[in-house]
């Protein structure tokens, strides 16, 4: 019988002491010293009084260029386009270029419209959530067009210059005109 | 009694003529009476200076441990001092319980219920620093080799400080074992005696239901020399340990193999000095004069005068060592001692540790008992000093010039040890007024044999028998 009791007790502060929990909030902390961080870490809010939109991600001084990285050469407009589909070539050297690298990228960000083999048959369009994706070799294509068009996107495409580095989008070129000649 | 052959040149244990009851009664006295006026003052003074160090260790845990005077140099000073010195002092009742007990030492029985309860409260006031000195003192419990959710992250166990915790917490527990089994009798005489029903209650729980029959009182002797075989390498590697945290660094002042035995001697120095300025106090107080005789004081200074010397001999060699290493930064350590800003505490601590010892070798001296009070508080002032000496001076000027800096205590180190000081008499007198401060039991055993009556009847026996022949 005292078993009994011992073993009712114990599983009784056992419920008592976990059940605190709640699912739809943090856990309690123990002494949470160095939880939180003292320096505004990325994407973190930041007080009003600091900066007005309470944002870490501040945009750079306009016309300001980083280490490593190149103004872009044509302008987004019809005119740069047309320029660049006629002027701009890869600037990759024969030992930088990747396709297997180029196919990698385009997987991941291009073929979920444009299709696998670039016949603009991808998920999407094959689930009908929109229309309209030509297939690569219904079109002129030349590598300072593609590039143009994957940084500053055309018509229904959107930028791609946030998810890939100028560097990327020349593999993704590579790989785009490989598409369209195969 | 005619079997029983004691060598006449044994001074008596026990003065008067004692009987078992007598004894019980003496015992009980302080406990079945209520406390005078000088107790509650003490008491209360005690406690005051409890509650200021309550404050300041309050203050250090709440604000940070830059309240104190430690600085990036000296990252050790009073906390360690104190912890050392309180570590020390617990040791010498460890060794007369234990020691004493292995060496068959009948004088040890007046006074080892005292001595192990100043041991208990001594590591009492110890373990307080290693935990309030932490910078966050709330996650002490990871010193302890528990699983977790840290991919069951360990403890190293290369560290002393490691090893302190094992050995100062293995070290209280089993001198509380061992002071709470030689308690059982005693707890049961008072049991017994009760006349209130609160008092009965409480020491019948205290006592454990000893109802002392042969069976009992075989195993409690068989436990008591077991514990006592345990506490003697015990006590000697408790203190070990704790100068292995010196001893194992390169510091120059602290790197020497010479420390282990030399903190055990020093540690069993100051504990008997710490011991004789208690029981001086206890036999007039709680009239204990019969039991806590001249010979007990006159025998725990020569014990001091042994360690005081064995001391004495470390420093020597310490200085010798130096000067034969040809090390130039352990040659500067010792010179940085002697006539450094600090050289007022190295030769405080010399005096009191080198010198004052040495006049227990007159017998006027050692058997004068405010003679004995003073030195023995002498000798914890030296103490103290020593552990102070070689951890700040130590610290304080070490290998690179650019590090040298001084050390200065505020408010927050001087109310924490001065509260540890409190928390020690609070404990202490507490326990004279309500724990029996004499194992009766033990004194019982020998009063046939050392007691003053008993011997006086003995030689007139043997001095009438001689004149017959």
């Amino acid at each position: 019988m005292n078993t009994i009791y011992k073993i009712v007790a114990l599983v009784g502060v056992s419920v008592l002491t976990t059940s605190c929990f709640n699912k739809e909030r943090p856990n309690y902390q123990f002494m949470p010293n160095m939880y939180e961080s003292v320096a505004y870490e990325t994407y973190s809010e930041v007080p009003t009084t600091v900066f007005e939109n309470g944002k870490e991600g501040q945009l750079p001084a306009e016309g300001s260029i980083p280490r490593g990285y190149e103004p872009e050469a044509y302008p987004d407009t019809p005119e740069g386009l047309e320029l660049a589909k006629v002027n701009q070539k890869s600037p990759l050297a024969e030992s930088d270029k990747n396709l297997e690298k180029g196919k990698e990228l385009y997987t991941i960000y291009c073929s979920v419209c444009h299709g696998a083999k670039g016949d603009g048959k991808g998920n999407l369009v094959k689930k009908e959530k929109f229309l309209g994706v030509p297939d690569y070799k219904d079109r002129e294509l030349t590598e300072g067009g593609i590039y143009h068009v994957i940084t500053y996107g055309l018509n229904s495409m959107g930028s791609h210059s946030n998810q890939l580095s100028q560097h990327e989008r020349w593999l993704v070129t590579d790989y785009v005109l490989k598409l369209k000649s195969e | 009694m005619s079997s029983h052959y004691e060598a006449p040149i044994r001074k008596p244990l026990v003065i008067g003529e004692k009987t078992y009851h007598d004894i019980t009664v003496d015992v009980a006295r302080p406990v079945e009476g209520r406390a005078n006026k000088l107790w509650w003052r003490v008491f209360a003074i005690a406690l005051i200076a409890f509650l200021w160090g309550v404050g300041s260790m309050a203050y250090t845990v709440g604000t940070g441990i830059g309240t104190w005077g430690l600085n990036k140099t000296v990252g050790w000073a009073w906390d360690i001092t104190n912890f050392v010195w309180w570590v020390g002092i617990g040791h010498a009742g460890t060794l007369i319980s234990a020691v004493l007990l292995l060496f068959r030492q009948k004088w040890r029985m007046a006074i080892n219920r005292s001595a192990e309860a100043m041991t208990i409260f001594s590591v009492v006031q110890a373990g307080l620093f290693p935990i309030i000195h932490m910078g966050r003192p709330w996650l002490g419990y990871w010193v302890l080799p528990l699983p977790n959710q840290f991919g069951s992250l360990w403890v190293n166990f290369n560290s002393p400080l490691l090893w302190d915790v094992f050995a100062i917490s293995t070290y209280l527990s089993v001198s509380l074992v061992f002071w709470w089994t030689g308690l059982l009798p005693d707890f049961a005489m008072l049991r017994d005696r009760a006349i209130t029903p609160f008092t009965k209650r409480v020491y019948s729980i205290l006592s454990f239901g000893w109802s002392g029959r042969a069976k009992d009182w075989q195993r409690f002797e068989e436990v008591s020399l077991v514990l006592a075989g345990l506490a003697t390498p015990l006590v000697l590697s408790v203190h070990t340990i704790v100068s292995f945290d010196f001893a194992t660094s390169v510091i120059p002042g602290w790197h020497t193999t010479i420390l282990p035995p030399y903190f055990v001697a020093g540690a069993i120095f100051s504990g008997f000095a710490m011991v004789t300025t208690l029981l001086i106090i206890m036999r007039k107080v709680s009239n204990l004069e019969a039991y806590i005789t001249i010979q007990h004081i006159e025998l725990m200074n020569i014990i001091v005068m042994i360690t005081g010397s064995i001391v004495g001999v470390a420093y020597i060699t310490e200085l010798w060592v130096a000067w034969y290493s040809g090390v130039e930064y352990e040659q500067y350590a010792f010179l940085n001692r002697a006539t450094g800003p600090y050289w007022w505490s190295y030769w405080l601590m010399m005096t009191c540790n080198v010198i004052s010892p040495q006049v227990m070798w007159f017998k006027k001296i050692r058997t004068n008992i405010m003679a004995s009070f003073i030195i023995s508080l002498i000798v914890n002032v030296g103490m103290w000093f020593e552990r102070f000496v070689i951890i700040v001076t130590s610290l304080h000027r070490d290998y690179l010039p650019s590090s040298w800096t001084m050390f200065q205590p505020t408010f927050v180190d001087a109310g924490i040890y001065i509260g540890t000081i409190g928390f020690f008499f609070v404990l202490f007198l507490l326990y004279s007024r309500s724990f029996p401060v004499i194992a009766q039991a033990e004194v019982k055993t020998i009063l046939k044999s050392s007691g003053e009556y008993y011997k006086k009847e003995r030689d007139s026996k043997e001095n009438h028998q001689s004149l017959n022949h």
